[in-house]
């Protein structure tokens, strides 16, 4: 086979992370290779037909402010748009869509075709091939080889995949699909050890073999909110979801043929995901509840199927029948797809470098589902991040690495190079201990600028980012100028709103009180005339853009005290442990210091996070770390004059 | 051999500089020991107490005694060698010159210690306890020292830490799985273990009262009227004739200190001017003094000539002081003045003292079994976590989401990690080290 034109960066897989892997390599300007063994499949939804949710969400607006592609398609594919948790604070709300699969998938690869430095390669790469500790190309399965500097992992569920339905066992990450055998090979040529995980995916059943009258509605959101800063309105139309349940009928079928699970019998031995358990995990784990919550989903505006979301499971094709036909609304239902487990090999990410680059070989960036996580959202930013820090290894430049108190992305890249993790890692907002300052209405003050000095924001993201910022810094000055007195006249007035103030207050202030109410605050400002002002700026603002200046005010006096936190910390995180720092010292227990060589942690900060590293070890890397850079200095400068 | 970073070859003189029976000089480090074998041109038997002579070339430079300790058996975890010799200025200066043309440099402030923290000898709070034990002046102050060294209050610190991070765990647990209708942690459960672990929290902190008594010493100021008596109780207390003692009133003009040991507390008794008013202007400064004296007294012993009996002018100044002891003096010259003290006869001494002693215990002690708070930065942990819990607190009482709650314990959390050295930094070496001199 005749040998394929070079490229800078070759990224194998075209799933979330792929695909934004991809762009933004070729946005930074070099060309890149995007192998995957089907063309149409880019973009695919392998499970379920929804983007966002709790956390989730907040890594889809991170994504759009680095130029990702997510929240664009998944703009043009919603069908039913939701803010999920609105019974908690604004910071753990999560936007989340439905998405037509279909739509989603063209929508991605829609983005891709518009991109002239990416070329759509339909193969299987076979080999990653190095030289001296450097990724010199890949091999693909027709014997051709594809030469870069730079190759990007993002295979999912796709290495050494087995699916199991029941007793039966298929080789293949996705259903109809193949399985890539040869790269597990390359991977551990390369030096890294794979372990084996599992997830699931629950049954899809024909739409026309359900009686909706017997479940209950789940609308979505009466005005859908675009998720990009590209989109204007939602142009879809917006569909409903449902709800049904399990009950004890489908939980004693499931008993009495647990023997019939693999994940039960023993036939799956990797771990599967702890926060989205298959069913037969639920019943056995919480026997004493006597329904499960499941959500039907449609799988698009025109498709034929609905998703079952909550029923994830590898039991046989005549178990899953009964347990289906269980439930309200489903007594007559046909299942159109069977669910299945998939196992596949992935690589424990604490084998990588903050960057996502495999450590001792340059140029090998993985993302996504071969690390452990679970989630299109998680692997979308994963790609995003690997692809960005290609380019910049490509131009010699320092990695991109966001901190914890900058973007959820970083929380979970950290969580992963630091923690490692043993069963696949799903984004949670209470992993994010800088929760306040990372909000998802603060997304484009956080990245969109540190995105540009990399130069992969395109032109129209960055206005409409700067308009944006312009419009919302208004706003809250004018909040945070505008005060009040108490005097006779002002108290009357505020008394209507519920409102009393006792000395001179801003309206920032007045905010921040619960009993604050925003909408009846502006229509009584605009049946009396007064604060025109703070009136005139919040009009320009969209209802997203309102709620970010409010919750703002809001969290202020906390998101001050995060930052301090975060600022009093940063100490450690600029605190770099040399790659010639030998762990192996008398002050720290073996055992710590096979945690520390195990991660090689780059910071302080880092290694103060990997668990079983005790704060006495801390204290005393701390101390060797500051010792041997006074030492460096000459001698002579005691510990008490510390930088 | 030479050492790398932590085990290059530092000495120091251990004892403090000036004429003592005997002075000990340490050395630490790669080529401690092959250093002090040069000196003494032999060989020396670990941990054993060698008498021998030390040379520089041919100039011999005294009898000493060597002690060389093989890594890591000893204090700092290295090879370390103590020599002690005669207690000469002079002569340390001849040895500390001879080991560090072999190769020693001259410790810096703390390095010894320094260097048992980084080979796993000692954590910080111990580290710190070792600066406290060697400025303890009283039994209480070393006791107290002694248990922190060995690691009391970071095992105090560090439970109530966990319970703090388990709360945090039950909180976020509500957020992330809101929908899922388990309740993980409910309002009034969240109010009660927050006020329990603020009041232990509080109460640790309070132990400072006592931790400062016990390392700064109380100061307990000797009021009276003139001729009250005030310089006689003084030179009683301190067993010298510190205060010049005549019939005149007014002899004592300015402040006059002694320090003695009682409850285990050093206190710092003051004898001050007799208060009157006065046209002399020395003596109004005195008198000045005087008041300014009580104003930052921890304790005021109020003198009354049991000859004149309580007058006027005693009871104006009494209800002007906080908390006074009345105490009246001349017993032997006062008929029926049995509750009254005197010196001279020594009647009331024996329970005087034994009323000082209960009242400094009465009010700076607190149950000697609990982890005492024993310096500034310990204690200025504990008051941040207590700020940080008391706004949680207000967050619940208010009806505020989790994630502000948690914000608020995650800073508690945070402020008690800092304690052990886990938090933050650099600061807390700086403020632990700050304390030492050389040679330690």
């Amino acid at each position: 086979m005749p040998d394929h034109p070079s490229y800078d960066v070759v990224v194998i897989g075209g799933g979330h992370a792929g695909a934004e892997a991809a762009r933004v390599a070729a946005r930074g300007g070099r060309r890149v290779a995007l192998v995957t063994m089907q063309r149409e499949a880019i973009g695919r939804m392998s499970c379920n037909p929804a983007i966002g949710g709790l956390a989730k969400g907040h890594l889809v607006k991170e994504i759009d402010a680095l130029g990702g592609l997510m929240a664009e398609a998944t703009d043009a594919a919603g069908i039913q748009f939701k803010v999920l948790n609105r019974s908690k604070g604004p910071a753990v709300q999560g936007p989340r869509a439905q998405c037509d699969r279909d739509l989603y998938a063209a929508a991605v690869q829609r983005l891709l075709a518009a991109e002239p430095l990416v070329a759509v390669i339909e193969s299987i790469v076979s080999r990653v091939d190095f030289s001296a500790g450097a990724v010199t190309g890949v091999a693909l399965a027709d014997g051709s080889r594809i030469e870069a500097r730079a190759v990007i992992v993002t295979t999912g569920t796709f290495l050494r995949a087995l699916m199991h339905s029941g007793e039966t066992k298929t080789v293949g990450g996705r259903f109809g699909e193949a399985s890539a055998e040869g790269l597990s090979d390359s991977l551990r040529v390369a030096g890294l050890s794979l372990g084996r995980l599992k997830t699931g995916t629950p049954p899809r059943i024909l739409a026309t073999s359900v009686e909706y009258s017997r479940m209950e509605v789940a609308p979505g959101d009466a005005v859908p909110r675009p998720f990009s800063i590209l989109t204007d309105r939602i142009e879809l139309r917006q569909v409903s979801c449902w709800t049904t349940y399990t009950g004890a009928e489908a939980h004693d079928v499931i008993r009495r043929n647990l023997h019939r699970s693999p994940m039960f019998s023993g036939q799956i031995k990797a771990t599967g995901p702890r926060y989205c358990p298959s069913i037969e995990d639920k019943v056995v784990r919480f026997a004493d509840k006597e329904r499960h919550l499941v959500f039907v989903e449609p799988e698009g505006l025109e498709h034929p199927w609905l998703y079952l979301n909550g029923v994830s499971t590898s039991l046989p094709p005549d178990v899953q029948d009964a347990v289906v036909r269980s439930m309200p609304g489903f007594e007559n239902a046909e299942i159109a797809r069977y669910g299945y487990a998939v196992e596949y090999d992935f690589v424990n990410p604490q084998q990588l470098e903050p960057s996502l680059q495999a450590r001792g070989v340059e140029g090998l960036f993985l993302a996504g589902q071969i690390n452990g996580t679970s989630g299109y959202e998680e692997a979308a930013a994963q790609g995003l991040l690997a692809g960005i820090n290609a380019l910049q290894f490509l131009r010699g430049a320092e990695p991109l690495v966001l901190g914890r108190e900058r973007a959820y992305a970083g929380v979970m890249i950290d969580d992963l190079v630091t923690l490692g993790t043993e069963e696949p890692y799903r984004m949670f907002t209470s992993r994010a201990e800088y929760r306040l300052l990372l909000g998802c209405d603060s997304v484009y003050e956080r990245l969109t600028m540190l995105a540009r000095s990399l130069g992969i924001v395109d032109d129209e993201r960055l206005r409409r980012v700067e308009a944006r910022l312009e419009r919302t810094a208004a706003a809250r000055l004018q909040l945070e100028e505008s005060e009040l007195t108490p005097d006779r006249e002002t108290l009357a007035w505020l008394e209507p709103l519920g409102l009393s103030i006792t000395g001179p207050t801003t309206i920032s202030r007045l905010v921040a009180r619960p009993e604050f109410e925003i909408d009846s605050f502006f229509s009584h400002c605009a049946s009396s005339g007064r604060f025109s002002g703070v009136a005139a700026a919040f009009d320009g603002l969209s209802s997203e853009e309102k709620e970010g200046v409010v919750n703002h005010a809001r969290y202020a006096g906390y998101i001050e005290k995060q930052e301090r936190e975060a600022r009093s910390v940063r100490d450690d995180e600029t605190l770099r442990i040399p790659a010639e720092f030998r762990f192996e010292r008398p002050g720290l227990s073996a055992e710590v210091v096979e945690k520390l060589r195990r991660v090689q942690p780059a910071s302080l900060g880092q290694a103060a996070r990997i668990p079983g590293v005790t704060p006495a070890a801390v204290a005393v890397l701390r101390m060797s770390l500051r010792y041997e850079q006074r030492s460096a200095n000459g001698p002579g400068r005691g510990a008490a004059n510390l930088p | 051999m030479s050492g790398g970073p932590g085990n290059d070859t530092i000495v120091a003189p251990a004892t403090a500089p000036g004429r003592s029976a005997i002075a000990v000089v340490r050395i630490d480090g790669a080529d401690a020991v092959s250093i002090v074998e040069a000196l003494a041109k032999r060989e020396f038997e670990p941990r054993r107490a060698t008498h021998t002579v030390l040379g520089d070339g041919d100039a011999s430079i005294d009898d000493a005694v060597v002690v060389v300790y093989r890594a890591p058996s000893s204090y700092t975890g290295n090879d370390l060698v103590e020599i002690s010799l005669h207690g000469s200025a002079y002569l340390v200066g001849q040895l500390l010159g001879a080991v560090r043309r072999r190769g020693a440099r001259l410790a810096d402030p703390g390095e010894f210690t320094e260097r048992a923290v980084l080979n796993g000898k000692l954590d910080l709070v111990q580290a710190e306890s070792i600066v406290d034990l060697v400025d303890a002046r009283t039994g209480l102050q070393a006791r107290l020292s002694l248990r922190n060294l060995t690691g009391e209050l970071s095992r105090a610190g560090e439970s109530m830490r966990a319970s703090l991070l388990d709360m945090i765990s039950r909180l976020e647990a509500a957020l992330d799985f809101a929908d899922e209708g388990y309740e993980f942690i409910g309002h009034d459960e969240a109010e009660t273990a927050l006020e329990t672990l603020l009041k232990e929290v509080r109460g640790t902190a309070a132990t400072w009262a006592r931790g400062h008594a016990i390392q700064t010493g109380l100061t307990a100021v000797i009021l009276g009227l003139p001729n009250a008596g005030k310089s006689t109780l003084l030179n009683f207390l301190c067993g010298t004739e510190r205060a010049i003692v005549t019939p005149l009133p007014g002899t004592t003009r300015d402040l006059l200190r002694e320090t003695v040991d009682l409850g285990g507390l050093p206190v710092t008794f003051v004898d001050t001017a007799g208060l009157r008013e006065t046209g002399d202007a020395i003596e109004e400064i005195g008198v000045g003094r005087a008041r300014d004296a009580a104003a930052g007294a921890d304790l005021i012993l109020y003198l009354i000539d049991a000859t004149r009996g309580m007058t006027d002018d005693d009871r104006m100044e009494i209800a002007r002081l906080r908390d006074p002891i009345v105490i009246f003096t001349k017993g032997d010259l006062a008929p029926g003045g049995e509750d009254a003290i005197s010196v001279l006869s020594g009647s009331g001494l024996e329970r005087l003292l034994g009323r000082l002693d209960e009242e400094v215990r009465a009010r700076f002690a607190m149950a000697e079994e609990a982890p005492t708070v024993v310096n500034e930065r310990q204690r200025a942990a504990f008051e941040a976590c207590a700020e940080a819990l008391e706004a949680a607190l207000a967050s619940v009482g208010g009806g505020a989401g989790e994630e502000i709650i948690v914000v608020d314990l995650r800073r508690a959390a945070n402020a008690l990690g800092s304690l052990t050295g886990a938090i933050s930094t650099d600061d807390v070496l700086r403020e632990i080290f700050g304390r030492f001199c050389i040679g330690k």
